[in-house]
């Protein structure tokens, strides 16, 4: 990178070729006032408040400094009698109209307006006018928009179209009758991102969250990582009196450059809910009463203790967090296997896919998996395989939509459904393929680059095994066959082969459409040798990064919440290994008969509802630990509650494999406490001696003993995340690797003439689980679970968007909300599985349950 | 006299022996019935079996594009072989019979209806390069333009090295006519210099001045000139292809290139391997949607790109990054249709045409208090002095000049004293106006000037993008100033605070058009000073145009008795009679204003 070394208000200044003189000033803390600059976004030059004096080559003119790239030997003056004269101007104007409702407006003390107006000593003006009163644009729970206070510096337009890809927003009108508006000006409809509000530099963007309840001058921000899904932003909260007010972001802290979703902008409302279990409850003559701590262990200890004497440790399952830390489920499982002794745990992820964390653990020994999400901003193409970033993690779309906007990348969307990702890419291709057929899709892809010679086979023959045996697996996947197998085009199927052959940085998304489907095995192994020949051929490289659900569902695998492996994929030497039934099938074995579970619902978020169910019933004693009185809370002997994510410390680990730290933002609400905290208090109730006394002593733990956390340090973590691919990358090699040879399983899909469609779900953008169904304007904006039906079998059942509809499985039924759509193929129905108090799970008994529909 | 026929020789040669009538059917034409015209020539031809009957004479009708003097429309030329072709002013339908009755059967043209003076007076003193074609030829035949030279400029590039044809244009002198100034060579060596696998060539036909439509004239006259300009632009920089953005109000405009482009691609002169050169282009015309802005070259690009039409900061400059981010030459009609001349007749003998820095001829509207409106071409370094009253004919109705409005709402305007400035680039810039894109508005001492400089900033402010808050808000806030002005409510420090904006504007705005915008206010203040004090100290509009200063009052020295203003007031507010000057009674008037406008003479005030 060439540097450029200028002079800015006689300070020497060395920065990087084609910055422009406002970040060079910024970034030498060199202050020059700017309201339409954004460093994540394209240059725009609207507001003409950044004028300096530049003298280059002998000539002293005026520039525009945002406008404007460094040169070397250039000076810059931020400050002469004429920049301020004209940018006074400037200022006068833009404030000439701008309603005088600063002591009623939410941005006071953090405006930019405000700041540049004191910091230039603007008085009265010149101009006598009407001031602005146009009324307050209220259509929605969660943004309002104030015309009047808006200076047109067009962020919001850009973050809406350049960051998010939805472009709701944008000009209207021209001259001085320009505002920002929706087409036609209807409601707002997007998808609630709030980065208009992030961006904005004055009121005219707010989020209805904070409702006048602080001014931003009270309020305490804390970052902290976000509680939702596997992408793991950092989010600052806002905080007064022990009481989340609202979200903000910080551009420079964490993974997301200051972007976030609709969940984490807006969903904190349940940290202060009042619908929070503030004490522990014990169910007594039938009913959950509040009790003390001292009361409620003692009571777990006793029958625990009485459990194990009788059937022994094994028969109490455990289940881990998702959402809680790596510190809580690490503690949970030493709990579980040394104080229990029942190997018997494990998680929600890793019940809905078994075999995920050992192929994980492969494409990380061979050297294929990713060492972060954030590398997808320098892929050349971007790959998307049975992942929907837009709905389940909205901020890898942001991340990818900078790649293909700043370095011009290839996006390729393989999907069954026709799902939503807008970009700006030149090349965008979308291989819709047939439900089931994903395995032959991938393998033609192989099949064309390796027949076709798209890269270098020799290179590949020398790094890798088995070469010879993918040929002649892939014999059988001719590609007019898988073309009419798949319903994509052998033309589609050809140039993805090529684009992805091509050199370049290639970034593979492979979502939970391959991972929760019964084959998945065998298509990840496809996926992986598709992915190791890319890599193998040059110089450039391709990667994998698997989708997770939740804000750590890839922490409580790492920390071994799993009966297959200790912590950190440590093989276990135990006789339960390979058991082929999870927690729930050996309850309703009468092998299990107790539950310990901590922060998850799983009678609603497995995928069959009516056996889980079936099988809390069946045991003798379950204790639960959550914020809320879950559907799983409520068939408990004992309800212990816990501190959000807001109220402790510890480490979350994203699906890149980033391990990231979390700041104590409020007091406990009410009498709840840390998991780790209630773990360690009932061991010590059953007589052993768990001694730790922070977060921090557990992973300074971790760090020794899980080897894949080797060297994690607390005090490191304040700075940056801990990429655990990246630390067992400096230390080993990557194993030669051997292409993995499988044989092709009949598929899943049952067709019945009775249940003539198949159900299938998957995440939403605005409802995940617990803490969003308790977020009251999360709720608001998207209160409706809609079963998505393709228009054509709409058209033939004669019905219409909004019509309430039933969907009816053999094991039950539910009402739903229709929306005709051409996202779902033919036959299928979708219906998201994140709508907490709308349980679809209890409808299935497997990954592809068929339904049928009625009009209700 | 000589001029003029010279031209109609060759159109005559071009037909052989046959009769020839030309019907003026440029927009002006048409808004003036040419259409109907030319459709009962034909009918009469046909019925009168001219074509057969004599048999020694065969007639033909020619659509042309516009001749130029719009105000004597519709314009007939007739040409029989053998005597001199002559020139028909506002013909209309009814003319049509006896025209043909006697010119052309009995060989005695209808002396009454033949152009006057003034036509020939018009024309005599142009220089008509670029308008060569314009209104002899017709637009929607490429045989003609073929007959008279055209593409003969394209064959000869071809052969040339790309580097050799930008010397030329270079060594010419040519500046872009859009309104910069901007050397065209110059832009198409940078141009030319970047390498990228596109790159566009863009004709800016998106003409939105009030009272500007010379590229109009040339889009609907000879539109193969500009398409011949563009291919020539195209190969010098390499370009894999060509726009031509157009205004959607100029629907002939839109429809005659897009028969030109389609007869230039069956000719072989635009599409793949052009004239077996190995040079491909395609040239696509894209219509604009109503938005002054998009004359801008950033924000036009924004526009075919699909997005909203505003302009952006340089760097990078368009011939570096400009439509998709790739290199693009984007110059004005006019400058395009330049090109083939030069080429042709030689850079040499081109740039002895005009002054020292600006070479070459100049379209101008002609608009306004004068005489004979119209199109007109005249070689750089005229006089305004030889433009309105040699070329334009003078003021009508004996009103006196009081000054002419040149470049449009990004102009300025130039009194009396600078009626004999050589006009160019540079000068018009010294005097506080602009060549813009050659629009010239001639205002008589009827016209209020604060009220000009009030309509044209108005103009500028509506169509004003919003991007900028110096254009967006202050061009507003102007306005408002000038409106009180008007109004009475003028205060003396309006005078010094519209001059800091004037400044301020001027500075901070992002465009061109935002830079510009005061313009007309600045050089009014120039100018007409004492205008603007007189409605702010006197609350007296001095040409009684501002309705709000009127204060019914009649001036006894202009009233010529004929009480109009009496018959038609409502209230019977004014007394007087064919041998007493009218006289207004203060108590009874309502000041609807009915008196001032019904009055012939300017005597109310």
């Amino acid at each position: 990178m060439t540097v450029i070394n200028l002079k800015i208000d006689d300070k020497d200044v060395s920065v990087s070729k084609g910055t422009n003189i406002f970040m060079a000033a910024k970034n030498n803390e060199i202050y020059i006032p700017g309201l339409c600059y954004h460093p994540k976004l394209t240059q725009y030059g609207g507001c003409r408040l950044c004028m300096v004096e530049v003298t280059e080559r002998g000539r002293t003119r005026h520039r525009f400094s945002c406008a404007q790239p460094v040169s070397e030997g250039m000076e810059v003056k931020t400050k002469t009698p004429k920049t301020v004269k004209y940018t006074k101007s400037v200022m006068e104007y833009l404030l000439a109209h701008h309603p005088l409702d600063c002591p009623t407006c939410d941005k006071a003390g953090e405006c930019g307006l405000q700041d540049i107006t004191y910091d230039l000593k603007l008085s009265k003006g010149r101009f006598k006018t009407v001031r602005l009163d146009e009324p307050m644009k209220r259509d929605n729970p969660l943004l309002e928009y104030n015309t009047n206070r808006c200076i047109l510096c067009g962020r919001c337009v850009k973050v809406c179209k350049e960051i998010e890809g939805v472009g709701a927003i944008d000009y209207q009108n021209r001259g001085f009758k320009t505002v920002i508006g929706t087409a036609f000006n209807k409601p707002l409809d997007c998808s609630f991102c709030g980065g208009c509000v992030s961006v904005c530099p004055t009121g005219s963007w707010q989020d209805r969250t904070l409702k006048f309840r602080a001014r931003p001058w009270e309020l305490k921000k804390t970052p902290t990582i976000c509680t939702y899904c596997a992408v793991g932003c950092t989010v600052v909260l806002n905080s007064k009196n022990d009481n989340v007010m609202r979200i903000t972001s910080n551009d420079d802290l964490g993974i997301n450059e200051g972007n976030l979703c609709v969940k984490g902008k807006f969903g904190h409302e349940f940290i202060n809910s009042s619908r929070r279990i503030k004490t522990p409850l014990i169910r007594k003559t039938g009913i959950l009463c509040p009790t003390s701590w001292d009361e409620a262990l003692d009571y777990v200890s006793k029958r625990f203790s009485e459990i194990i004497n009788k059937h022994g440790g094994k028969a109490i399952g455990g289940i881990g967090s998702e959402k809680s830390t790596n510190e809580d489920n690490y503690v949970f499982q030493k709990f579980c296997r040394s104080v229990l002794g029942t190997n018997n745990i494990d998680n929600m992820a890793n019940i809905k896919s078994p075999s995920l964390n050992r192929l994980i653990r492969n494409s990380v020994e061979n050297g294929l998996a990713a060492t972060s999400l954030e590398e997808i901003e320098n892929a050349d193409t971007i790959f998307f395989i049975g992942a929907d970033v837009t709905e389940a993690h909205p901020v890898i779309g942001s991340m990818a939509r900078k790649a293909i906007r700043l370095n011009k990348s290839n996006l390729i969307i393989a999907n069954t459904r026709n799902i939503e990702f807008n970009s700006v890419a030149r090349k965008d291709i979308r291989l819709n393929y047939n439900l089931g057929t994903q395995a032959e899709l991938i393998n033609a892809l192989t099949k064309v680059i390796v027949d076709e010679e798209l890269i270098d086979l020799d290179k590949v023959e020398g790094s890798t095994e088995n070469l010879q045996e993918l040929r002649s697996l892939l014999r059988a996947y001719g590609i007019r066959k898988v073309s009419q197998l798949t319903n994509v085009s052998e033309a589609a199927i050809r140039s993805t082969s090529g684009i992805l052959a091509r050199p370049g940085n290639c970034y593979i998304v492979c979502g939970k459409d391959i991972e929760e489907d019964p084959s998945s095995e065998d298509t990840i192994k496809a996926l992986m040798n598709l992915c190791a020949l890319i890599n193998t051929s040059g110089t450039d490289k391709a990667s994998l990064v698997f989708s997770r659900s939740n804000n750590n569902s890839q922490g409580v695998n790492d920390m071994g919440v799993v009966p297959d492996y200790l912590p950190g994929y440590l093989d276990i030497d135990d006789a339960s290994k390979g058991n082929s039934l999870n927690v729930f099938g050996l309850a309703l074995k009468n092998k299990i008969k107790a539950f310990y579970v901590m922060g998850e619902n799983p009678i609603v978020s497995y995928p069959n509802g009516k056996k889980v169910k079936d099988a809390f019933q069946k045991v003798d004693f379950v204790v639960v630990q959550d914020n809320f009185l879950t559907e799983t809370a409520q068939l408990a002997d004992v309800v212990l509650p816990t501190a959000t994510y807001a109220e402790k410390e510890g480490t979350f680990t994203n699906m890149g494999m980033t391990v990231q730290r979390l700041n104590k933002v409020i007091q406990k609400v009410g009498d709840s406490k840390p998991d780790w905290q209630i773990v360690c208090d009932l061991a010590r109730k059953m007589g052993h001696s768990y001694s730790y006394t922070s977060p921090d002593e557990i992973l300074s733990e971790v760090g020794n003993s899980v080897p894949v956390y080797e060297g994690i340090n607390n005090n490191n973590l304040k700075k940056e995340g801990f990429r655990w691919v990246s630390s067992v990358y400096d230390k080993r090699k990557p194993a030669k690797y051997k292409f993995e040879i499988f044989e092709s399983q009949p598929s899943a899909i049952k067709i019945s003439r009775k249940y003539p469609f198949i159900l299938l779900t998957r995440s939403s953008l605005n409802q995940q689980g617990t803490y969003s169904r308790n977020s009251s304007s999360l709720v608001a904006v998207a209160p409706d679970c809609f079963v998505e039906i393709n228009r054509e079998n709409a058209q033939k059942m004669n019905v219409k968007n909004g019509d309430m509809i039933m969907i009816e499985s053999t094991h039950d039924k539910m009402k739903l909300k229709a929306k005709t759509t051409s996202r779902v193929p033919e036959g299928t129905v979708f219906v998201s599985e994140d709508y907490e108090g709308i349980p679809v799970n209890i409808l299935r008994d497997r990954e592809y349950t068929n339904v049928r529909i009625t009009k209700a | 006299m000589s001029g003029e026929t010279k031209s109609i020789k060759n159109t005559t040669s071009g037909n052989g022996d046959k009769s020839v009538i030309s019907v003026c059917l440029g927009t002006g034409g048409i808004a003036a019935g040419g259409d109907k015209v030319f459709a009962k020539f034909e009918k009469e031809i046909k019925i009168k079996k001219l074509d057969t009957a004599v048999g020694k004479r065969v007639c033909k009708t020619a659509k042309t594009g516009c001749r130029g003097l719009c105000a004597k429309d519709v314009l007939v030329d007739i040409s029989v072989p053998g005597m001199e072709s002559l020139t028909y002013e506002r013909v209309t339908v009814d003319m049509v019979p006896q025209i043909i009755e006697e010119h052309l059967t009995k060989n005695t043209p209808v002396k009454k209806w033949l152009a006057k003076d003034d036509y020939h007076k018009f024309h005599d003193n142009q220089q008509r390069l670029v308008l060569g074609n314009c209104g002899t030829i017709d637009p929607e035949n490429i045989d003609e333009y073929i007959i008279r030279g055209g593409y003969t400029a394209l064959h000869k590039v071809l052969g040339m090295v790309r580097q050799l044809v930008i010397a030329e244009i270079k060594k010419s002198g040519l500046r872009g006519r859009g309104g910069g100034g901007f050397e065209t060579g110059w832009k198409w060596e940078s141009c030319a210099g970047y390498k990228a696998d596109e790159k566009f060539i863009i004709c800016n036909g998106d003409e939105g001045d009030p009272g500007a439509f010379m590229d109009r004239s040339i889009m609907e006259g000879d539109p193969h000139v500009v398409l011949e300009g563009m291919i020539i632009g195209g190969y010098a920089i390499g370009a894999t292809k060509g726009y031509v953005y157009v205004r959607a109000e100029y629907p002939l405009a839109v429809e005659r290139l897009h028969i030109a482009i389609k007869q230039a691609k069956e000719y072989g002169f635009l599409g793949e391997d052009i004239l077996g050169s190995g040079y491909s282009l395609d040239i696509i015309v894209k219509e604009g949607a109503g938005a002054f802005v998009c004359g801008e070259s950033t924000a036009l690009q924004y526009s075919i790109e699909g997005k909203r039409g505003m302009p952006r900061t340089r760097p990078p400059q368009s011939v570096e990054a400009g439509l998709w981010d790739k290199p693009t030459c984007l110059n004005n009609v006019e400058t395009f249709a330049n090109v083939p001349i030069i080429i042709n007749r030689g850079a040499e003998w081109y740039s002895k045409i005009g002054t020292e820095k600006s070479k070459g001829t100049k379209i101008f509207a002609l608009t306004g208090n004068v005489k004979n409106t119209g199109l007109i071409e005249v070689p750089m370094g005229i006089t305004i002095r030889e433009i309105v009253f040699d070329i334009g004919g003078g003021i009508p109705k004996k009103k006196k000049f009081k000054a002419v409005q040149i470049g449009g709402p990004s102009g300025g305007c130039l009194p009396e004293s600078y009626l004999d400035k050589p006009i160019d680039f540079e000068s018009l810039l010294e005097a506080g106006a602009m060549m813009g894109s050659g629009s010239l508005v001639v205002v008589d001492e009827t016209t209020c000037m604060v009220d000009m400089a009030r309509f044209f900033l108005d103009f500028c402010a509506t169509e004003s993008c919003g991007k900028c808050p110096p254009c967006r808000v202050g061009t507003t806030l102007m306005l408002d100033i000038l409106i009180r002005i008007t109004q009475g409510e003028g205060k003396e420090e309006d005078i010094d605070l519209l001059e800091q904006m004037s400044d301020e504007i001027n500075t901070m705005s992002l465009c061109g058009l935002g830079q510009s915008a005061p313009n007309p206010v600045k050089s009014t203040l120039r100018h007409f000073r004492d205008e603007y004090l007189a409605h702010i100290l006197d609350k007296d509009c001095p040409t009684a145009s501002c309705v709000a200063l009127h204060k019914y009052t009649v001036i006894s020295d202009k009233c010529t008795k004929c009480t109009l203003c009496i018959r038609n007031c409502p209230v019977d507010a004014i007394s007087g009679s064919k041998t007493e000057v009218a006289f207004i009674d203060k108590e009874k008037c309502i000041e609807c204003n009915l008196c001032y406008e019904k009055c012939n003479f300017m005597a109310i005030k």
